[in-house]
Formats: C-alpha cells, sequence, structure tokens
C-alpha cells in the first residue's frame, strides 16, 4: 500500500504549492505574435528603407498577391498555433496546409515564366543578385516572429509538439517575409514567386527540427 | 464514486484562484480518473508512475485551462501526451538496448513490460518485423537463437527489429499528431 501513500503525499505537497495562476489566453500568443511581425517590419524598414512605391501605386499585382497570400498563411498558421497550444482532444484545423498549397502556385508561375523567358534574362531568376539578400533578410525577420511563438507556447501546455513545430516555421516564415517584403521592390513573378516564398518552407523545416525541444514540457 | 464534468470544472476554477482545498480534492478525484485512463494503456505496475507525472502536470499547467471550456478532454489531453511520452521513452530504451549489444539478455522485468506495452501496436507490424523482436527483446533470445528459431538470417533478424522498432516509434508520433 506504499504506492496511494506516495501518491497522496504529492497531492497534498501540490496542494500546499498552488499559488493563483494568470490563465494562458490564446488572444495573448496573437498579440504577441502580431506584435513581432510588426516589430521585425519596423525594423526591415529601418535597415533597408520601407518601399513607398506601393503606396504610390507602383507596385504590380504580384506583389499585393504574393503578400497577401503570405498573410493568409501567416494568419491561419498563427489562429491554429494559439488554439493548439492549450490541452485539447478532437480534430485540428487544417487551414495552414491549404494556405501553403495555395502559396506553391506562386514558384510554379515563377517556374513556368523562367522557362519562358531569354537565356540572356535568367538571371532575373536563378541568378537573381537581390536573392540571397531576400532569402536571408526574411528569415532574419521570421526569427523575431519565431521567438515569440516559442515564448507563448513555453507559457501554453501544447501537447502535438510536431505539429505546433511545424506551424511555428510556417507563421514565422510566412509573416517574417511579408515583415521584410515591405521593403523590397522587386515586384516581378520569378523574384516574388521564388526568393519571397521560400523562405516559408525552409523556416518550417528548420522550426520542425529546432522547436519540439524547446517547447517539450 | 467518480466526480462528474461540473464538479471538476468548478475545482479547477478554485484551483486556478490558487483555492488549497479544491485543489486537494481535485486532484485526488482526478488521480482516480487517470488510473482507470491508464489502466487500459499500460501495464499495471506503470499505471501510479504515470498518475503522478500527470497529476504534476496538471498543477505546472493549471493556467491552460479555460473555465470556458470542458475539463475532462483538457485533462484527457495532458495525459495522452505523458502517455505517449512515456511509450517514446520505452521504445527509446527498448532501440538504445539492442544497438549497445544486439541479442543481449534483457531483465525479465523489461521483457514483460516491453510486452505489454507493445503488443497493443504488434498488430499493425509485418509478422517478420514483430517475431523478431519478439524472440529478442521480448523472449530474450539472442540473435542468433532467434535466427534459428525464426528461420530468419541473423542479418534479417537485425534489420526486423531495427525497422520494426522504428516503426513503432512513428506509430507512437503519429498517435500524438493525430
Amino acid at each position: 500500500m506504499n504506492e496511494p501513500t506516495s501518491r497522496a503525499d504529492l497531492i497534498a505537497a501540490l496542494a500546499e504549492n498552488c499559488a493563483p495562476v494568470r490563465r494562458v489566453r490564446p488572444w495573448e500568443g496573437t498579440a504577441l505574435i502580431i506584435a513581432a511581425t510588426a516589430a521585425a517590419a519596423i525594423g526591415a524598414s529601418m535597415v533597408f528603407g520601407f518601399w513607398r512605391g506601393m503606396l504610390a501605386g507602383e507596385a504590380s499585382p504580384f506583389f499585393w498577391i504574393t503578400n497577401a497570400l503570405l498573410l493568409v498563411l501567416g494568419t491561419a498558421s498563427t489562429a491554429a498555433l494559439v488554439t493548439g497550444a492549450l490541452p485539447q482532444v478532437g480534430p485540428r484545423p487544417n487551414a495552414p496546409m491549404w494556405a501553403f498549397a495555395l502559396l506553391g502556385a506562386l514558384p510554379l508561375a515563377a517556374v513556368i515564366q523562367l522557362l519562358r523567358v531569354p537565356h540572356a534574362h535568367l538571371n532575373e531568376g536563378l541568378g537573381d543578385p537581390d536573392a540571397l539578400h531576400c532569402l536571408t533578410s526574411a528569415l532574419a525577420a521570421g526569427l523575431v516572429v519565431a521567438i515569440a511563438a516559442v515564448l507563448f507556447l513555453r507559457r501554453a501546455a501544447p501537447v502535438a509538439l510536431a505539429r505546433q513545430a511545424w506551424l511555428t516555421g510556417l507563421a514565422s516564415g510566412a509573416l517574417g517575409t511579408l515583415a521584410f517584403g515591405l521593403t523590397c521592390p522587386l515586384d516581378g513573378i520569378v523574384h516574388l514567386g521564388l526568393w519571397h516564398v521560400l523562405p516559408v518552407p525552409i523556416a518550417a523545416l528548420v522550426a520542425r527540427v529546432i522547436v519540439p525541444p524547446l517547447i517539450r514540457w | 464514486m467518480l466526480a462528474d464534468e461540473a464538479t471538476f470544472a468548478r475545482l479547477m476554477a478554485a484551483m486556478q484562484q490558487g483555492d488549497r482545498a479544491a485543489a486537494n480534492v481535485l486532484l485526488t478525484e482526478a488521480g482516480l480518473w487517470l488510473e482507470r485512463y491508464f489502466r487500459r494503456r499500460v501495464p499495471p505496475g506503470q499505471v501510479d508512475d504515470l498518475v503522478q507525472e500527470v497529476l504534476i502536470a496538471l498543477h505546472a499547467k493549471r493556467a491552460s485551462w479555460d473555465p470556458a471550456r470542458p475539463f475532462l478532454p483538457w485533462l484527457a489531453a495532458i495525459a495522452r501526451y505523458r502517455w505517449v511520452d512515456h511509450l517514446r521513452r520505452v521504445y527509446r530504451e527498448a532501440g538504445e538496448a539492442l544497438e549497445e549489444d544486439a541479442g543481449a539478455q534483457d531483465s525479465g522485468e523489461d521483457g514483460v513490460l516491453a510486452r505489454l506495452s507493445l503488443d497493443r501496436l504488434f498488430a499493425r507490424l509485418p509478422l517478420g518485423q514483430a517475431q523478431a523482436i519478439e524472440l529478442v527483446k521480448i523472449e530474450g533470445l539472442s540473435i542468433e537463437e532467434a535466427s534459428r528459431r525464426s528461420g530468419q538470417s541473423e542479418s534479417l533478424v537485425k534489420v526486423n527489429i531495427h525497422r520494426g522498432l522504428k516503426k513503432l516509434a512513428a506509430l507512437v508520433e503519429k498517435a500524438e499528431t493525430t
């Protein structure tokens, strides 16, 4: 009869150490991620300069479509992330998966466009001199968002770590790229479809590896 | 008699406010509920450890319960999380033991525990993999003995154990994400 006694002791100790707690609320996670995205956008604008051309009507439709799709993916991923941060059973929303699939239309269009342009113009795509800058800057901006998401998840109690890791990567990749994208005047489909989409799967893959140990409890 | 959903929710709301008496009652009742939950999932000798793990988790993460939502699904999600974590540890230990000394004799207790935990998932494995794991990891035969008994080559026994354990781990991972 030792086990019940030890459990009783444990319960007594836990009950004794039962201070009032402030509840974890999903909207707090949302607010934190929005704030991190805003901070990343402001930081990127301060470093690289906000592209005023978009407000002057100079941006191509691709610019708006790409950033709108990134916003949809970021929003869907954030919503799923903060909802899944609390223990629950039952089906989980798959909107992030569909939003990511929709975003996949852009690199497809970019590759088709690349194949159609004369060889001399291929540097707009794979040899794009600004590609690395956009890729790394978007990932750096995404890191700010990812840190906010992880901080929230550590305070909450996620029970599906792999899923939360994917969502952290998708949200941070999409919102980070969106935040940086406000500074990038290159608005062709090839540049946007490749270099403003690639940070998302990269962030998702990296997060899938790095995030689970950080949020395990 | 076990407490019902409304009682659990009332006690949990009080616990979040720092009510120690409510916490004591809630943890006691939750312990009974968890005993039933785990009795069908793990060997009897592991039930109390898991119950205590979940009670500690419940206490540590009590801020994550939303009073607008039912309590028992929240508790079940935590219990399942701890259960999957427990299974992963069991399989990882089994895999590490195999890598350290293929065919080494396990203790009888480990074999029985492994068998009880693995049985529920064995049906999902190909016959050869299940047989190799059963002979070496549960009955404690050496690779050579298992090879003679099963008719598989020694290499195949090792491969089947490796792949079988990997698949079991994948099944556990899948269980976590669905």
